[in-house]
């Protein structure tokens, strides 16, 4: 009987007929190629994208500035008087050519107005176009803040 | 001179060879641009789908790539051989087609008959047999004159592996010969007709043996130790942009005369499955013929289909067993089942 198997596998070559069924599986499985330009990746939820940061509510506290290890954020508060009663910066500068995308900004921040955005198209012609001013410095505040050591983002995640 | 003999003689088959050579390098060219694209889905990949819709500008774009780059000849080549070697290949694989029947004839009104066949020769078998041994050539050329090693282990790898599977290649295709009396393809067509079934049943070890001398002599996986095209290393190593695109549209030639034939041969060619051919001709014909082409399109992209299939599929043989495969297995096959074929013939298909 075992022979005859045998025999049978030999004459109908079995093994390649076997692999062909492999591959076969292979052809109507679901592909893994991104088709990145026509269909938008769904990105994770922590993803570290360019720096967005909420002029609103910054309090100029430059605590961004000290822990950025690359020095790409510049931060200059406003003028004395105006500081007393409107903490908002004069001006915010993220040469986002500089930035690593560390993430170390995001965490000092008091007020949690810098954050990552998932933002990721980063590529232009001309290098200045990178340093964002205060007023190139958008909130999209329906970006998701992530912050790592935020209670509210283990809520968020859930 | 008879002007009705210059017409039939010089004009329509001129014509003809028009009206195939467009399809033909549509196909081919397009052949390319199926197997990259079923070849990707073999390996969850997607292919080529930038160039146009799904992709198919594809192969114009690789043709204008290659017309365009730049072409060297290597200062230690044979400058002419290498120049001429590619034509070699590329000429005899396209005048295959030349020979096959695609249809039953078309008859107009005033009662001419127009086959839909370029030269309907009765040794029509004999002469593809004898063009793709012609494609030896320009493999052997290309590869001794590009004045380089690799080419040359190339071709000569080629030279001994075209040599050990074109014997059970004709070995086999004698077998059909045998089943159906001539080498007339419309005659082949025509005997699978009157056997009811196609040469596929009784002739299924040539079948078998046609298959894998086929995927030898067209150089393409697992077979394709001449070529090497994951390693690039093979007769064509020194060629770049037009001659080196003749080799790889001459082989992709190759692949569709030997899918086309495969169909002829062993399913019955033009014949429509399941139809009464003759019944419908004669109510039809026109119908009958443009179905016909149909079917045979359809029966050779399966073949086409089976190709690139094996290719997803299985490695690539070592060459001492790709030449014990061609001498010990297939020749020893083809040539029992040519006694059969021939005893069958004697006593059972008279």
């Amino acid at each position: 009987m075992k022979a005859l198997a045998r025999f049978a596998k030999m004459v109908t070559f079995w093994e390649l007929v076997k692999g062909l069924g492999v591959t076969t599986k292979y052809l109507v499985k679901p592909k893994v190629t991104e088709l990145y330009p026509d269909k938008r990746p769904v990105l994770p939820y922590r993803t570290k994208g360019r720096l967005h940061v909420d002029i609103e509510t910054c309090i100029s506290c430059r605590m961004c500035e000290k822990a950025c290890p690359e020095g790409c954020i510049k931060v200059f508060p406003p003028p004395k008087e105006v500081f007393k009663t409107d903490k908002r910066p004069a001006e915010f500068l993220i040469n986002q050519e500089h930035c690593l995308h560390c993430g170390l900004c995001v965490d000092p921040c008091p007020t949690g107005s810098i954050h990552h955005s998932q933002e990721f198209e980063l590529v232009v012609f001309d290098y200045r176009e990178l340093l964002f001013d205060k007023e190139r410095l958008p909130c999209d505040l329906d970006q998701p803040r992530y912050r790592w050591n935020g209670l509210e983002n283990a809520r968020a995640e859930k | 001179m008879n002007f009705d003999w210059v017409t039939a003689h010089v004009g329509m088959p001129l014509l003809k060879i028009l009206i195939l050579l467009v399809p033909v390098f549509t196909v081919v060219a397009y052949m390319v641009w199926f197997e990259r694209r079923v070849l990707g889905f073999f390996q969850s990949r997607l292919g080529p789908n930038r160039v146009g819709p799904l992709g198919l500008i594809q192969p114009i774009a690789d043709g204008l790539k290659l017309l365009l780059k730049e072409d060297v000849v290597p200062a230690n080549a044979r400058p002419f051989l290498f120049k001429i070697a590619p034509v070699f290949s590329f000429f005899p694989a396209f005048v295959g087609f030349s020979v096959i029947t695609w249809a039953l004839p078309w008859v107009t009104a005033s009662g001419k008959t127009h086959g839909f066949v370029v030269a309907d020769v009765d040794l029509g078998l004999l002469v593809i047999l004898a063009l793709s041994s012609m494609g030896i050539f320009g493999i052997l050329l290309g590869g001794w004159s590009s004045g380089s090693k690799y080419p040359l282990f190339g071709s000569l790898r080629s030279a001994s592996q075209m040599l050990a599977y074109e014997v059970p290649l004709t070995l086999s295709v004698l077998s059909v010969f045998l089943l159906a009396g001539s080498f007339r393809m419309s005659d082949i067509v025509a005997a699978q007709q009157k056997l009811g079934g196609y040469f596929l049943f009784p002739g299924i070890v040539a079948f078998g043996v046609y298959l894998v001398a086929a995927v030898a002599e067209t150089n393409r996986t697992p077979f394709d130790l001449p070529e090497g095209e994951s390693e690039i290393i093979g007769f064509h190593t020194e060629y770049s942009g037009m001659r080196f695109a003749f080799y790889f549209v001459a082989e992709y030639a190759n692949v569709v005369l030997t899918s086309v034939l495969a169909a002829a041969l062993f399913l019955g060619g033009y014949d429509i499955p399941f139809v009464n051919d003759a019944a419908l001709y004669a109510a039809h014909p026109a119908l009958t013929s443009l179905l016909g082409v149909a079917s045979f399109a359809v029966k050779g992209a399966l073949f086409a289909f089976f190709f690139v299939w094996i290719r997803a599929t299985w490695p690539r043989y070592r060459y001492d067993q790709l030449l014990r495969i061609g001498w010990f297995v297939l020749f020893p096959l083809a040539l029992v089942n040519l006694l059969l074929m021939a005893l069958l013939r004697l006593w059972l298909l008279r």
